[in-house]
C-alpha cells in the first residue's frame, strides 16, 4: 500500500511544473520544519527564554546554464509554485549575460531517510532543565575566584526536519539535531581585562553535557580567564612555537582548508595549481570528514542530496583532494564530496567544511618542546582568517613562553600569521595526541564544524605581539 | 506570497499583543519583520546567477512576574500558529528565572523621530532586469581597468523591508525602507603572485550608486596590491580606511559604550564618562537618524524613537548607548540602540550610525603627511580582538607602504599590534573623504605610533 505523502507528493508536482512550463535543466528545493531554543544568561540573569518556529523552503534551478533561487518562508504548495516560477524567470534573465553555462556534476538518484537517534533528544529536556545547566555553569564561573567579573553563557538547540528532492530522482528527508553552547568569561584586576571563551557542539543529542558537564566546562573557561591575569603580552616577531589540538585545528581550516575549497581554487586561491604538487613537509596530512559520529560538523547527506564522505585533502605533504559540490566537481573534472551545505532555507547551498583535522604522527609533547630554547606554545585559540594570497591569521586566548625546552610564563593577546605555502613547509614534528573541538565558520552564511589534529611543532611563524 | 502593507504588520503585531494578554502575560511586545530582496550574483567573472528570498515573521517577548519569555514564527496570518507563539513564549517565561532589574517594557513617546532618504519607491520598482544591466556596468569596467585583475565574487542586491512593532503601553509603530548594495571582490594574479582579496562596494538607501566606481576601484585596488614587498618591524604611522577602521571598532570601541557591557565591567570606559578617551580632534555620533544612513530608522527594536546622541566630544567621553531594559536600570530613558536579527531575536544593544566627524584634508593630503607608514585598506583576524580590553594582533591586507609622503608598495605579511583606546588617543588627523562602512561613518583616519610587525 502506498503511503499518504501530501508534502512529497505537492513537492514532485512544483519539480514537474518548473520542468515542464519553464524548461529548467535542473530543479531542486529543500524543504525545512525547524524548531530551537536559546537563551541566553548574562551573569546568572536569564535574559530570556527563546523557542522558535521556522518553515521554509528553498528552491533552486538551472535555466539556460544560470542558476535561479528563491526562499519563501512557508510550505504551502501555491506559493512554492510562485517562488519556483520566479526562479526560473531569474535564472533566464541572469543567463542574459552569461558566457560559461553552469553545468553538474552527475550523482546517483537516491531514496533515503535518516533518523536522528540522540539518547537525550533537545527537543525533549524541558527549557528548565536547560536554564538549570546554563545556570549551573555561570556558578562554577563566578564562584571560581574573586576575580571573575562577568559571565555569558548562549545556549541553542535545534531540531527538526530536512526534506530534499530533485528532478533526478532524488528524494531525502533527513533530521537535523544541532546542540550548542558558547561560554564566555571576563576577569579583570587593576586595568587589565582578560577575557576566555569556550564551545560545546553536538550532533548527537543533549547528552553532551553529560561530557562537557557544568564543571568541566566551567571550570576550564575560569581558569583561563584567571591565568590570562598574570600574562604579558608577547614581544612580536619570527619564533618558534608548539600548537595545540585546538590551535591545529583552526590553523588547518583557515590556512589550508578554505584554499581548499573548489570555489576558491577556481576564484584563484594560491593553492589553484597545486593539485598533485608537494606542498607540505612528509609528515603532514589533513582530512575533512563529515562522517564522524555526532561530531558538530557531521550529516548524512550534504544539501544537495550527495552522500557524505571522508575527503583526504593532503597526504603526506602533497595535496590530493579538494572540496566540490557538484558544479565544481563538474567543472574540474572530480567527483562531488558532499561539502554542500546551506545554514537554512532562507540562503543556497557553498562549499563548506564539515570536520577538518591533521592526521596525529608520532611524537609525544615532551619531544616536541624539548630543543625549543625560546618560543612559545598556543593552546586554544580565539578566532582566525583566510585569504585567497594565503595569508592567515589565527588570534589565541592561550598561550606560554617556552623557555630552553620547558613551559614558562603565560602571554594573551597575541595572535600568529603567516603565507599557507611558506608554513606548512616548516611544520618539522607532528605528535601521536588528537583532539576534535567543534566551532561555527562563517563564509557569508554560518556552518557548524569541528576542527583538529596533534600537537605540532613549527620552526618559525610570525607572532603579532606589542611588546 | 503576497507582501504584506505596513497597516498588516502592524494590525497584526497589534492583535497578538492582545491575545498574549489575555492568555496571561503581564506585558507583551510583538516585532513583524518582512524583508524582500533581489540579489543578481557575480561569481568568478561572470553573472551567473540570481537569488529572490521574501523572509517575514513575528516575534514576541512577554513577561511574567519578571521573567521574560520570547518566541517567534515565521507562519504569518495562520491563527493557530499565534497562538501556539503565543504559548510557548508564556511557557518560556514560566520556565525562566525573575530578573529582578526588570521594570517595564517602554512606553509610548509623545513625539516621533524624523527621517529623511530612507525609502526610495525606485528601488522597490527595479526588474531583475535592470539589476543584470548594473551588475553588467560593474563587472565590465572592472575588466577593463586593468588586465592583471579578476573579478571573483560580487552583485548587486535590492532590498525592501518593512517592521512593526507594537507592546502593551501604547507603541504601535510600523516603518519602511529600502537599501540597494553593490559590490565587487577582486584579486590581482601576474606570474605566480596573487594578491589578498580587494573589495570595493557602495551601498545606499536611495537609488543613487555607482557601479562602475566600484568595478573600477576593486580593480584598481588589486592592480595596486600586485608586487607586494615585506616590510621591517617598527614603530609607524597607519592610515586606516574606513572599512579596516570599522573591523577594528566594531569588536573593541562599539562595544565598549554599549550600556550593558559598562553596567557588567566589561568596558574599559565604565566610570570614564567626562575623562578624556581620544585625542581632542575626535568627535563621535551614535546617529540614529542620519540622513540616508543604512542604519537610520524613525524606531528601534522596542519601538522607541531612534536619537543622536553625542558619544565622544573633541575626544572626552559623554555618553554611552542605551536600550530599554539598561537605561532603566540606571533610571534613564533609551537613546533607541535596541536592534532585532529579524523577528528571529530579542532586542540587542547595537550602535546605529556611529560617525566619526570629518577633518578638512583631503586624503591625499594626509598621506603627504605621513614620512613612513601604511595604508591599511582591511584587517584579517579583527574578531579575535579582546573584547574587554581593547587588544589587538591582526593582519593589514591589503596594505600600502608610504614613505616620505608617497605610496611606495603593497605589502605582504603585515601584522598590527596595540590597543584600541591607545589608538584613539593616537589619532593625530582625520580627512574630509566620510563614507559610510557598515555600522560606521567616518573619513581616512591617520593615527601615530602603531606596532607593525613584519620581517
Amino acid at each position: 500500500m502506498k503511503e499518504k505523502h501530501p508534502l512529497k507528493d505537492g513537492l514532485i508536482n512544483i519539480i514537474s511544473y518548473a520542468s515542464q512550463k519553464f524548461g529548467a535543466e535542473y530543479v531542486e528545493i529543500r524543504a525545512q520544519k525547524l524548531l530551537k531554543t536559546m537563551l541566553t544568561l548574562k551573569d546568572g540573569n536569564v535574559e530570556a527564554a527563546k523557542q522558535g518556529i521556522e518553515n521554509g523552503a528553498a528552491l533552486r534551478v538551472l535555466t539556460k546554464g544560470a542558476w535561479g533561487f528563491a526562499s519563501v518562508g512557508t510550505l504551502d504548495t501555491e506559493s512554492l509554485k510562485e517562488a519556483v516560477s520566479d526562479a526560473c524567470k531569474m535564472a533566464k534573465t541572469a543567463s542574459s549575460k552569461l558566457k560559461n553555462p553552469i553545468k553538474l556534476a552527475k550523482t546517483k538518484a537516491v531514496e533515503d531517510k535518516i533518523i536522528a537517534k540522540p539518547r537525550k533528544d533537545p527537543s525533549k529536556v524541558s527549557v528548565e532543565d536547560k536554564i538549570n545547566m546554563t545556570l549551573a555553569m555561570n556558578k562554577v564561573i563566578l564562584n571560581y575566584d574573586n576575580r571573575l567579573k562577568g559571565c555569558t553563557i548562549d545556549y541553542m538547540d535545534l531540531t527538526g526536519k530536512n526534506y530534499f528532492i530533485n528532478n533526478e530522482g532524488t528524494y531525502i528527508e533527513q533530521d537535523k539535531l544541532y546542540v550548542w553552547s558558547r561560554i564566555t568569561a571576563t576577569a579583570k584586576e587593576t586595568d587589565i581585562f582578560t577575557f576566555s571563551r569556550e564551545e560545546i557542539g553536538s550532533t548527537a543529542g543533549y547528552e553532551v553535557f553529560d561530557v562537557e558537564t557544568p564543571e568541566v566546562v566551567g571550570e576550564r573557561t575560569a581558569k583561563r580567564a584567571i591565568e590570562q591575569l598574570k600574562a604579558k603580552t608577547p614581544k612580536g616577531g619570527t619564533i618558534p612555537v608548539i600548537l595545540g589540538p585546538n590551535v591545529v585545528g583552526v590553523f588547518v581550516h583557515e590556512a589550508f582548508g578554505h584554499l581548499a575549497e573548489a570555489d576558491l581554487i577556481l576564484a584563484g586561491s594560491i593553492l589553484s595549481d597545486k593539485l598533485g604538487k608537494k606542498i607540505a613537509s612528509e609528515t603532514v596530512t589533513f582530512y575533512d570528514d563529515g562522517t564522524i559520529n555526532g561530531a558538530f560538523g557531521s550529516f548524512k547527506y550534504d544539501d544537495e542530496g550527495v552522500l557524505a564522505q571522508k575527503t583526504l585533502l593532503v597526504k603526506d605533504g602533497v595535496v590530493v583532494g579538494l572540496m566540490h559540490n557538484r558544479e565544481t566537481a563538474h567543472k574540474l573534472n572530480s567527483k562531488p564530496t558532499g561539502n554542500a551545505r546551506a545554514e537554512d532555507f532562507r540562503v543556497e547551498p557553498i562549499i563548506r567544511m564539515r570536520n577538518t583535522f591533521m592526521e596525529p604522527k608520532d611524537h609525544s609533547f615532551e619531544e616536541l618542546i624539548e630543543d625549543i630554547k625560546n618560543g612559545y606554545y598556543f593552546k586554544s585559540f580565539r578566532g582566525g582568517q583566510a585569504n585567497l594570497d594565503g595569508t592567515f591569521q589565527v588570534g589565541i586566548q592561550e598561550a606560554y613562553e617556552i623557555v630552553k625546552g620547558e613551559l614558562a610564563k603565560p602571554i594573551r593577546n597575541a595572535s600568529i600569521s603567516g603565507n599557507t605555502l611558506e608554513t606548512l613547509l616548516k611544520i618539522d614534528a607532528v605528535g601521536k595526541d588528537f583532539e576534535l573541538w567543534p566551532g561555527r565558520c562563517g563564509k557569508g552564511q554560518t556552518a557548524f564544524t569541528c576542527d583538529g589534529g596533534p600537537h605540532i611543532r613549527v620552526r618559525e611563524v610570525l607572532v603579532g605581539g606589542s611588546a | 506570497m503576497v507582501v504584506l502593507r505596513l497597516e498588516e504588520l502592524l494590525s497584526s503585531a497589534e492583535e497578538t499583543v492582545r491575545f498574549a494578554l489575555k492568555s496571561g502575560a503581564a506585558e507583551a511586545e510583538a516585532f513583524v519583520y518582512q524583508g524582500l530582496t533581489t540579489n543578481i550574483s557575480i561569481e568568478r567573472g561572470q553573472i551567473a546567477k540570481s537569488l529572490r528570498i521574501i523572509d517575514r515573521g513575528i516575534g514576541i517577548r512577554v513577561i511574567i512576574n519578571k521573567a521574560v519569555g520570547f518566541s517567534y514564527t515565521n507562519i504569518l496570518g495562520d491563527k493557530n500558529a499565534i497562538e501556539e507563539v503565543v504559548s510557548k513564549a508564556l511557557s518560556s517565561a514560566k520556565a525562566s528565572k525573575p530578573d529582578k532589574n526588570w521594570q517595564t517594557l517602554p512606553k509610548q513617546k509623545p513625539s516621533v523621530s524624523l527621517v529623511q532618504n530612507t525609502y526610495d519607491h525606485r528601488i522597490v520598482e527595479l526588474h531583475s532586469e535592470d539589476l543584470v544591466k548594473a551588475a553588467s556596468l560593474m563587472l565590465d569596467s572592472a575588466i577593463a581597468t586593468d588586465k592583471r585583475i579578476f573579478p571573483i565574487e560580487g552583485g548587486i542586491g535590492a532590498s525592501y523591508l518593512s517592521k512593526a512593532v507594537a507592546n502593551s503601553h501604547d507603541i504601535a509603530n510600523a516603518e519602511e525602507g529600502t537599501i540597494i548594495e553593490c559590490s565587487l571582490a577582486t584579486i590581482g594574479q601576474q606570474g605566480s603572485e596573487v594578491t589578498p582579496v580587494c573589495f570595493e562596494f557602495n551601498a545606499e538607501r536611495n537609488y543613487n550608486i555607482d557601479p562602475e566606481w566600484v568595478g573600477k576601484e576593486a580593480a584598481r585596488l588589486a592592480a595596486s596590491a600586485l608586487k607586494a614587498k615585506k616590510v621591517d618591524t617598527e614603530t609607524m604611522s597607519v592610515i586606516f580606511a574606513q572599512v579596516g577602521f570599522q573591523e577594528l571598532l566594531y569588536f573593541t570601541l562599539i562595544n565598549a559604550v554599549k550600556a550593558d557591557f559598562v553596567q557588567r565591567n566589561q568596558s574599559a570606559f565604565k566610570d570614564k564618562i567626562g575623562g578624556r578617551v581620544a585625542s581632542e580632534i575626535v568627535t563621535v555620533f551614535d546617529d540614529g537618524l542620519l540622513q540616508g544612513g543604512l542604519r537610520t530608522s524613525k524606531f528601534d527594536g522596542e519601538g522607541v524613537p531612534q536619537q543622536k546622541t553625542t558619544i565622544i566630544e573633541n575626544g572626552i567621553l559623554c555618553n554611552f548607548i542605551y536600550d530599554n531594559y539598561t537605561a532603566r536600570k540606571e533610571g534613564k530613558e533609551s537613546t533607541g540602540n535596541a536592534t532585532r536579527a529579524g523577528y528571529l531575536s530579542t532586542p540587542n544593544i547595537e550602535a546605529t550610525n556611529f560617525h566619526f566627524m570629518p577633518g578638512k584634508k583631503s586624503p591625499e593630503e594626509l598621506i603627504s603627511e605621513v614620512k613612513k607608514g601604511l595604508l591599511v585598506y582591511s584587517l584579517q583576524g579583527a574578531h579575535s580582538s579582546n573584547p574587554a580590553s581593547g587588544e589587538f594582533s591582526v593582519v593589514a591586507t591589503p596594505a600600502w607602504k608610504i614613505e616620505n609622503g608617497e605610496i611606495v608598495h603593497a605589502t605582504k605579511g603585515v601584522m598590527l599590534a596595540g590597543n584600541i583606546f591607545q589608538v584613539l588617543k593616537n589619532i593625530s588627523a582625520l580627512a574630509n573623504n566620510e563614507r559610510k562602512a557598515g555600522q560606521i561613518v567616518a573619513p581616512w583616519i591617520l593615527v601615530e605610533n602603531v606596532r607593525v610587525i613584519g620581517k
